[in-house]
């Protein structure tokens, strides 16, 4: 299954952490005047209805705008929470007569509550199968909507539904819904630059990166999860509020389909998109009444820009906005100076940074790793080699924790991390790169590399964003790069990507540097740099682990030098007397 | 015990509807790794397509319906170069979303074209059915089940035993290996496509004369064909069979020992119980990420 | 052919925006305005159509009468997307149009429960079709009703199957939505009342491939008459079929879409011999063969539910009008109120102060595929 994000938005490039206060400000200004100007104006009951539909239903798909564009996550049953929301106002108020803020809460703990536990599923689920689970979900939920009518009152609906006190009429009311929708859209439009925000972008872009930079990938989905969930009812109270009535038909999975299309329509990732694609979708019915004369004509041509939106648009209206006004773009600001990267390894175990002792791979029938014992000393740099096939990358991935192990060992700094998940083990300080590079190609070079500094176990950060963004340029000036920290990662060369993710890996200041094929596809001048960036590294003290097949790039970098075959250990010494052993150097030419 | 057999054969017949459009499911996602969401619609297209010819043109029943699965051929084309092809290199999800647009264009364009009146197909044979004993067999129930098996065992030869067969299976299985061995992958999904469609017309077609043709038959169906294929197992035909007939029989028996409303929630509750405990299904194979 | 993004986008803002563009200004003229929200999308966007048909059969019928205060009557008509928050946008629309006098509302009770506030809020008569008995017993006094409500058509069909074909075991199949779950009740409430309680209250969810289980349940009940209130003629005829199939042949008194043109097209032979309640009958009076008449000439369709209350509507409508000789709604209001022994194609209305204008139904049975009126049950409570 190929990650979600490479193909959904890739328009979220550029100088995102350089948002200007004057654009904040503005935000605020232009929403004060909006509720204001709704409050006030004389709107005729139809404009009412139309805003405050188009108002509620935004702020639902603002929770899309969250799981699916933040995230990547896919979920079909936004109108199920939607409806949560929904009918805990209308119960609450009408049969209770509680409180409309306390129903509205008790509405979002309930949705939260239940979006978590959606969000649970995903630890073993991603993609279409997760599609199922969210459609089962939101069909159970309307069955019970329908059917439970001692609970709901069932398909005859609930109506005087009560609001707020002082929210009465309903232009106030609409003028609340207008500034909650502001609110909540001020929030989700900031949620990408934050430290979850970020996490959520990375996993979207690519999960295994994600959780071998140090993010809990599973952790993050289950709040992205509840969060959809908690927007949804959030704008399910509002709605009730506002028709006074609901029916469970409104609530149902082709509902969850309205809501997905606003979304994607408007461009997924970002409130404005969904500002765009919510309004879009609620005014063309009214616009293209004229179609109506042939029943199914309207919807036929809804369905066909569906196809056609997907297909010429695949970020939304907005996205296709903002891609024409690239070009328009303010220029990046300027990098700041900061103190040159320190790289404080931990040194807590003794001579040995990494004991493996015994370590079994099996696949069914296949032994990809067979009872393998490695020793890395502290301090310098290690390399494994062996023929395709011979189970390095695989004993890499063991490693770092994508695989489980079938039997065997493995201690970091002492420390026994053989069950930990890949997550758990980048905390215990276990950085790497990849054979074929996972760089967040949403992102700039240098919020790649914050993400990597943003490493639970990071001992060099004490906290707080600008700390983070410092270590992030260092690291970007380490491996000569720092010049170019606001540009996508996907304008980079295939070099200097491997570069990045390099930085990456040592903005978190791990304990043990993993390296996967480095010199992969690099011409000579380039690999001439890596070796001298390996120097560097290993010259601050950092341990270092690489796999490559160039054996002049490894009988010079390394000192050490363990060699595979089969799945076995067939040498293992210093570099020298290894390259000579007539066994190593069969593996690699085949036997006279 | 005369209930249960009853249900049983029930419960069997409708599971064969599940199957025979979950085949067309498990198809498309082999070879293109997609969900297709308008699958339901092939089926309903391929329904109209038969009253078009038998009835309103009042041609012969055969003959329409080779004429009417010539014309599904024709729209596995077309729906493959329309919505597939274009967006064969992007993710998933744009491609779900293209399908379900596909199904809402479909849908409704039948419907601005026939109007939202059922209409009546008659069935292929002139008893409506047989009482053995306790249990009435609807003859289309027959039918159906009839051509399940054989289009089973068809479809195992075929894939199995077949040159043709093979270069599918390896095209769904690695696209660039495939391509690399000199396969043509456009054309395997162009087939793929073709016989998903091919497939779902004949699951429509046979399915019609005893739910009507409806614009929304397809989805009533394609929902539960789908939970159905996650039952028997994403990547195998014999589960999306096996998972066809367990979600009839298990609609049918806990509609009718437990509750009828529910009976909609009971297959959506053990899909998602097997997505917990068993995502691969009960003859699928997980499939890793190579990292 | 490609087509560049930028092609496209082109393309589609053009496309947006046009019809803004093209929108005409309405020309005012010296008409007696009458809106109305009706479903011209979504699922009933073809009985929308039918709805369409019998008002503006009346509206020509009133016009070459005349007109109503002198003026000719026209219709304005909004699409409601037969959704909740369609109707209301639909209503809120025509409500804004203050030369518009008095309203069409929806067949669907969930729709006219959703536009009721506003109905309250405007203060001008809206006829309904809902046949939820709540709409007229929750003090809103702008709703009136053109059908008869749910609470009697369950006495209707408790009445005739208990005292006219004999039977006392009731089996109810219902569907679970509003329409059949409210249905059902009040069948099973009649019958307690008759002291013949249903030995089987069975509901469905709506657009079920196969009813076996509930036919087994019939079976399985005893029962020896068989009350249903189903919603879609797909449902009603699957079920039909397999009732027949499975054996079962007991007397069996539905709902209306029991005798829909629909149903007997699917359900053929397996609907022979059933009852039905209808408000709508052919032969029921002299009004109803008029319609029915006027109705084929004008339109080469049969009429049924759909239309005839929405001819009745607008008939009673302008006839209360034109008596109340202005277009004050509480005058219009009155006037409605006071109709007495007003023939129209669903039966004769006689209003009472909820604002209910029938108050019984007809007994129709499928003789070999044609419907026969069998006689009328009224209630005069």
């Amino acid at each position: 299954m190929s990650a979600p994000g490479d193909q959904l938005s890739l328009a979220r490039t550029g100088a995102r952490s350089g948002a200007s206060p004057f654009l904040h400000l503005g935000f605020w200004v232009a929403s004060l005047v909006a509720v204001v100007a709704v409050a006030t104006l004389p709107f005729d009951s139809y404009a009412i209805n139309v805003l405050m539909q188009a108002s509620t239903f935004a702020v639902a798909v603002f929770g899309l705008c969250v799981v699916l564009g933040l995230c990547g996550q896919i979920n079909l049953a936004q109108a199920a929470f939607f409806g949560f929301g929904a009918y805990a106002v209308a119960l609450g108020t009408t049969g209770y007569h509680l409180d409309f803020w306390l129903c509205l809460g008790i509405g979002a703990l309930f949705a939260l509550a239940a979006g978590a536990l959606l969000g649970m599923s995903t630890l073993r689920l991603g993609g279409h199968y997760l599609a199922m689970v969210t459609i089962s979900f939101q069909q159970i939920v309307t069955l019970v909507m329908i059917n439970a009518i001692g609970l709901t009152r069932g398909p005859d609906g609930i109506g005087n539904i009560g609001r707020p006190a002082g929210l009465q009429s309903s232009q106030s009311y609409l003028a609340f819904c207008v500034a909650a929708l502001a609110v909540v859209g001020y929030l989700v439009w900031h949620l990408p630059d934050t430290r979850l925000g970020r996490a959520m972008r990375a996993v979207r872009d690519n999960e295994l990166a994600a959780g071998v930079a140090g993010i809990n990938v599973y952790r993050t989905k289950v709040i992205a999860f509840a969060m959809s969930a908690l927007l949804g009812s959030l704008g399910g109270s509002l709605f009730a509020g506002g028709f006074t009535y609901v029916s469970p038909d409104q609530f149902s999975f082709a509902e969850s389909i309205v809501f997905l299309t606003m979304a994607l329509l408007g461009g997924a990732a970002s409130p404005i998109g969904a500002v765009i694609g919510t309004s879009l979708l609620i005014l063309i019915p009214e616009w293209l009444r004229f179609l109506k004369s042939l029943p199914g004509l309207y919807l036929a041509i809804y369905g066909l820009f569906v196809i056609l939106i997907v297909r010429f648009m695949p970020d939304g209206i907005w996205g296709f906005v903002q891609m024409l006004a690239g070009g328009a773009r303010r220029k990046a600001p300027a990098p700041l100076a900061v103190p040159p990267l320190r790289l404080e390894p931990a040194q807590a175990g003794g001579n040995y940074v990494l004991q493996v002792k015994g370590l079994r791979k099996y696949f069914g029938g296949l032994k990809a790793v067979d009872d393998v014992d490695i020793n890395v000393r502290r301090g310098g740099v290690h390399a494994l080699i062996g023929p395709n096939g011979s189970g390095k990358t695989t004993m890499l991935n063991v490693l770092s924790g994508l695989y489980k192990a079938t039997g065997g060992q493995v201690l970091l700094d002492g420390v026994d991390i053989t069950a930990l998940s890949a997550h758990a083990r980048t905390s215990a300080g276990l950085g790497r790169t990849f054979q074929n590079i996972r760089l967040f190609r949403s992102m700039t070079a240098l919020e790649n590399v914050v993400i990597g500094a943003a490493r639970p176990g990071n001992v060099t950060i004490e906290g707080g964003a600008s700390e983070l963004m410092a270590r992030a340029l260092a690291a970007l000036d380490f491996v000569g790069l720092g010049g170019r920290a606001h540009e996508s990662v996907t304008r980079f060369s295939y070099g200097h990507q491997r570069l990045i993710e390099i930085a990456r890996a040592l903005a978190g200041n791990p304990t043990l540097l993993l390296l996967d094929e480095p010199a992969a596809g690099l011409n000579s001048s380039e690999k001439r740099d890596l070796h001298d960036l390996l120097k560097r590294i290993a010259a601050q003290g950092l341990t270092i682990l690489i796999i490559d097949h160039d054996m002049t790039l490894v009988r010079e970098a390394a000192q050490h030098i363990t060699a595979l075959n089969f799945g076995r250990r067939i040498a293992d010494g210093d570099s020298v007397s290894v390259l000579q052993q007539p066994d190593v150097v069969a593996a690699y030419l085949g036997s006279a | 015990m005369d209930l249960a057999l009853q249900l049983l054969f029930t419960g069997i017949g409708i599971g064969a509807v599940y199957a025979m459009v979950a085949l067309g499911f498990v198809l498309i996602f082999r070879a293109t790794n997609v969900v297709n969401f308008a699958q339901g619609e092939f089926s309903m297209v391929a329904a109209y397509l038969m009253v078009v010819f038998a009835v309103d043109l009042g041609w012969p029943y055969w003959l329409s319906f080779l004429i009417a699965l010539a014309g599904m051929a024709l729209f596995g084309v077309v729906f493959n170069l329309g919505v597939y092809y274009p967006l064969r290199h992007r993710s998933f999800l744009p491609v779900i979303i293209a399908t379900i647009g596909a199904s809402i264009l479909l849908s409704n364009s039948v419907l601005a074209i026939y109007g939202p009146q059922p209409q009546v197909l008659e069935g292929w044979f002139e008893t409506p059915g047989i009482q053995l004993g306790p249990v009435y067999l609807d003859s289309q129930y027959l039918l159906i089940i009839a051509v399940a098996v054989v289009l089973v065992i068809f479809q195992y030869w075929f894939f199995e035993h077949t040159l043709l067969g093979k270069k599918l299976q390896a095209t769904s299985q690695d696209k660039e290996m495939a391509s690399l061995l000199g396969i043509s992958v456009s054309t395997m999904i162009m087939i793929t496509f073709v016989y998903s469609a091919v497939l779902g017309g004949i699951a429509g077609i046979l399915v019609a004369p005893v739910l009507f043709v409806s614009i929304q038959m397809g989805s009533t169906i394609a929902l539960k064909a789908f939970a159905a294929t996650i039952i028997g197992g994403f990547g195998d035909v014999a589960g999306a069979i096996i998972g066809g007939l367990a979600l009839g029989i298990i609609e049918t028996f806990g509609a009718a020992y437990i509750s009828v409303p529910y009976k909609d929630g009971f297959a959506f509750l053990v899909l998602v119980v097997f997505l917990v405990f068993w995502p691969q299904g009960i003859f699928g194979e997980r499939v890793a990420e190579k990292a | 052919m490609v087509v560049t993004r930028r092609e496209f986008a082109a393309v589609f803002a053009a496309g947006v925006a046009a019809p803004a563009l093209m929108r005409s200004a309405r020309a005012e003229g010296a008409t007696l305005k009458i809106g109305m929200c009706v479903p011209m999308t979504g699922p009933a966007a073809e009985p929308g159509r039918y709805a369409m048909n019998g008002a503006k059969l009346a509206l020509e019928a009133v016009n070459k009468a005349g007109g109503v205060l002198g003026k000719p009557v026209e219709l304005v008509a909004e699409d409601d997307q037969t959704t909740n928050p369609g109707v209301v946008l639909a209503f809120s629309k025509l409500a804004a149009q203050s030369d518009i006098v008095a309203f069409l509302g929806s067949i669907r009770s969930t729709q006219v429960h959703a536009m009721a506030p506003d109905v309250l809020k405007l203060g001008k008569p809206v006829m309904i079709g809902g046949t939820d008995p709540a709409l007229t017993h929750q003090g809103n006094p702008w709703l009136f009703r053109f059908r008869p409500n749910d609470s009697y058509s369950g006495r209707v069909i408790a009445e005739y199957g208990v005292k006219t074909l004999g039977k006392k075991k009731w089996a109810i199949v219902h569907s679970t939505d509003a329409f059949g779950t409210a249905g059902g009740k009040a069948l099973a409430e009649a019958l307690g009342k008759l002291e013949a309680p249903p030995v089987l209250d069975q509901g469905y969810s709506n657009q079920s491939p196969d009813f076996t289980p509930v036919v087994l349940a019939v079976k399985q009940s005893g029962a020896d008459v068989l009350g249903t209130y189903f919603t879609f003629e797909n449902d009603l005829a699957i079920f039909a079929r397999q009732l027949r199939q499975l054996g079962v042949t007991i007397p069996w008194v539905g709902s209306p879409s029991t005798v829909a043109v629909s149903s007997l097209k699917l359900a053929g032979p397996a609907l022979y011999g059933t009852y039905a309640v209808s408000d709508f009958a052919e032969d029921s009076s002299e009004s109803a063969k008029q319609f029915a008449t006027a109705y084929r000439n004008a339109y080469k369709l049969s009429p049924d539910i759909q239309s005839s209350w929405t001819f009745d509507a607008v008939s009673v409508l302008c006839a209360a009008i034109a008596r109340a000789g202005t277009t004050e709604p509480g005058k219009i209001r009155e006037a409605i109120l006071a109709t007495r022994k007003f023939g129209g194609a669903e039966g004769e209305y006689n209003f009472d102060q909820n604002g209910d204008g029938l108050h019984g139904y007809n007994i129709v049975r499928n003789e070999k595929g044609s419907i026969v009126f069998d006689k009328h049950i009224e209630f005069s409570d």
